[in-house]
């Protein structure tokens, strides 16, 4: 261990929804923290930063480096330096394996794909026009009014057998149209089932506009969503590359990794 | 000096409506155009003044909402609520307006519009290569022409015509000219303040005034060059902007390229340089008026189909401007830009391998945010681009 000189670099993704924290060691292991971002976007980077020291049993004067990214990037006094989540996004999906050329990003308030290169560069993406279909805003909806936390929402994905068929993408109209399909007697399951594989479709086809390429990663937090994952796979007809760390990272790892390569 | 643009668009149009006034005291009548399709060199042969009156701000869209759905584009909304608002001083001033049958949206709301001003609705054909097209067109001209002659009261001779011809002309030269200034790198003048500059030149009440202070705007900018007072450095990202318009209060994306570090160097499509570099062609014994059709359907609008030489233009321009990336925007509901924008991203990406930005908006500033990650990450990826490979087309 390298006790004199500092020795992380540190990365804050402020997104819309929540804020995340990767401290990365020389030796690329990484240590973590995550919190709702709230309206204090500065004050809760610096909450989230703290957590992450207190983990990695480290202090403000080891981090040799901090990157910021994400909506609330401006708002990160602490940063060096600020980089959008759409080359943040590639760099971390970079660094878990240089063969990933595609990025499907699901967050609060909007969904990107990226492409990337062998050495993490974005070189093209594509992103959600300004509502909020297609993002993680319209599952919360979902969840909310099917009163499901968003755990179920992915359970019972695998349970519906004719999954209906989903009109809107709206945040505001699915409401409208999930109350009609329980007055019609629709399960649950099958709700759920037709509001993943909608959404699934939405995704898939910007992705599509895009261009599809193998080695393909889910990330933000709607990849915690297994239903979505599986009805995403189904549309794409290819295997999504298995991340290994939680999706919600992949961010501000990206972000460290940039501390990290812009200080050698 | 011409170069400095401190007003608002409001200002400039309160200022143009004084002097349209104190010209139409002085007699002389005023003609409205609402598209780069509108014959301006009808106008002009028959002595009047001619005045966009295009929408291009957020202002006139809520009273247009009380007639038009929410639904269409910002543009066809904002142009008729010009007109319905009362908040617009030019509108009420002008005697009669010229229009075409471009997209949908345009032509039903004419139907509307012409409640409020007398028009000419000139039928456009939308498959402009074919022989049948044109012949159709000029009679069209043709029947504007003698539309003019009936409301302003005069008779347009083929004198007339061809005089108008060589103004217009003149005109077009000039501004072109002004769009190739940017061609040098560094430059003299940033791509904000050359739109602001060019939407302000575009109101003219007197045209050799008109003439005069295009030129002036010309000799500031070569000197500029010359004394070597550049606005931007030479490794700014180039962009080239096509699609859909910016102009005077309405460059909120544009901003934001020049604050994310680039320098849009050339404009394409609305109101940009393919619009002026086109001339009229008159050969010798030709009807005037067919010279003025043959032109003018030449428009690149995608409107048109299969509008192939807007394909064209862009991949030249993209060369002649040393392009490092381009935006292509579109106005919210915007149908034909909308799909048309799929083939650019062939040409621009596939083809010449630029960087390219699909960017659909409207008149608000509601989406400032949003837009500035795709932005950003635009100049990203052009950063990327020059550091790996300083390779140019």
């Amino acid at each position: 261990m390298n006790s004199g000189g500092k020795k992380y670099f540190a990365g804050i993704d402020a997104g819309s929804r929540t804020t995340k924290v990767v401290l990365l060691n020389g030796d690329s292991s990484f240590v973590s923290a995550i919190r709702p971002t709230g309206l204090n976007v500065g004050e809760t980077a610096e909450k989230v930063l703290a957590e992450a020291l207190v983990a990695a049993s480290a202090q403000t004067h080891d981090i040799q480096r901090i990157v910021g990214t994400g909506y609330g990037r401006v708002s990160l006094s602490c940063a060096d330096t600020t980089v959008t989540e759409l080359s943040c996004h590639a760099l971390g999906a970079n660094c878990i394996s240089p063969d990933i050329r595609m990025v499907i990003d699901i967050g609060g308030q909007d969904s990107k794909v990226i492409h990337l290169d062998q050495d993490g560069n974005m070189v093209d993406f594509i992103m959600n026009d300004k509502c909020a279909a297609g993002t993680g805003k319209f599952l919360e909806m979902v969840a909310r009014t099917l009163e499901m936390d968003m755990d179920n929402l992915s359970d019972i994905h695998f349970k519906g057998e004719r999954p209906c068929q989903i009109n809107s993408m709206c945040v505001v109209f699915v409401e409208s149209e999930i109350i009609s399909l329980i007055a019609r007697g629709e399960s649950a399951a099958d709700i759920v089932s037709g509001v993943n594989h909608a959404f699934a479709n939405r995704i898939g086809n910007m992705a599509k506009r895009l261009g599809l390429k193998q080695q393909c990663v889910l990330t933000g937090g709607v990849a915690k969503n297994r239903g979505l994952k599986d009805a995403l796979t189904m549309y794409l007809r290819t295997s999504l590359t298995p991340l290994g760390i939680d999706p919600q990272l992949n961010g501000a790892l990206g972000a460290a990794v940039l501390a990290q390569r812009l200080s050698h | 000096m011409v170069l400095a643009v401190t007003e608002t668009i409001q200002d400039v149009h309160n200022d143009f409506a004084l002097s349209l006034e104190m010209a139409k005291e002085g007699g002389q009548k005023v003609v409205g155009c609402l598209c780069s399709y509108s014959p301006t060199e009808l106008i002009l042969a028959a002595g009047a003044i001619p005045v966009g009156l295009c929408g291009s701000t957020q202002e006139p869209i809520t009273k247009a909402e009380e007639i038009l759905s929410p639904d269409q584009c910002p543009k066809v909304k904002a142009t008729y609520g010009r007109a319905v608002a009362g908040t617009c001083p030019i509108f009420p001033l002008a005697d009669c307006v010229i229009a075409e049958t471009t997209c949908d949206g345009r032509k039903k709301m004419y139907e509307l519009l012409e409640r409020e001003v007398p028009m000419s609705i000139m039928d456009l054909p939308q498959k402009p290569e074919t022989p049948a097209a044109l012949n159709h067109w000029i009679e069209e001209v043709r029947q504007t022409k003698s539309f003019l002659e009936q409301q302003l009261g005069v008779t347009i001779t083929d004198d007339d015509l061809r005089s108008a011809i060589v103004m217009g002309n003149k005109r077009r030269k000039l501004i072109t000219d002004l769009y190739y200034c940017r061609i040098h790198n560094p430059g003299p003048i940033n791509g904000l303040e050359f739109i602001n500059t060019m939407s302000k030149l575009q109101y003219y009440t007197d045209f050799d005034q008109h003439i005069a202070t295009l030129e002036k705007f010309y000799s500031e900018l070569q000197q500029l060059i010359e004394e070597k007072h550049y606005a931007h450095s030479a490794d700014q990202p180039r962009i080239l902007w096509t699609g859909l318009g910016n102009s005077l209060g309405c460059s909120k994306v544009l901003e934001l390229v020049e604050e994310c570090g680039g320098v849009v160097v050339c404009q394409e499509g609305c109101g940009g340089l393919t619009r002026s570099e086109d001339q009229i062609v008159l050969g010798e014994n030709e009807d005037p008026i067919v010279a003025i059709a043959k032109r003018y359907l030449r428009v690149t609008c995608a409107c048109m189909t299969p509008n192939s030489q807007r394909f064209d233009d862009l991949e030249r321009l993209c060369r002649e401007f040393k392009i490092d990336g381009v935006i292509d925007l579109a106005w919210q509901f915007c149908q034909p830009f909308e799909i048309e924008s799929y083939r650019v991203k062939e040409l621009v990406k596939d083809k010449l391998g630029l960087p390219f930005l699909h960017v659909v908006t409207d008149y608000s500033q509601s989406d400032t945010e949003q837009l500035r990650i795709r932005v950003e990450g635009f100049m990203e990826r052009i950063a990327t681009r020059k550091k790996y490979a300083d390779r140019r087309l």
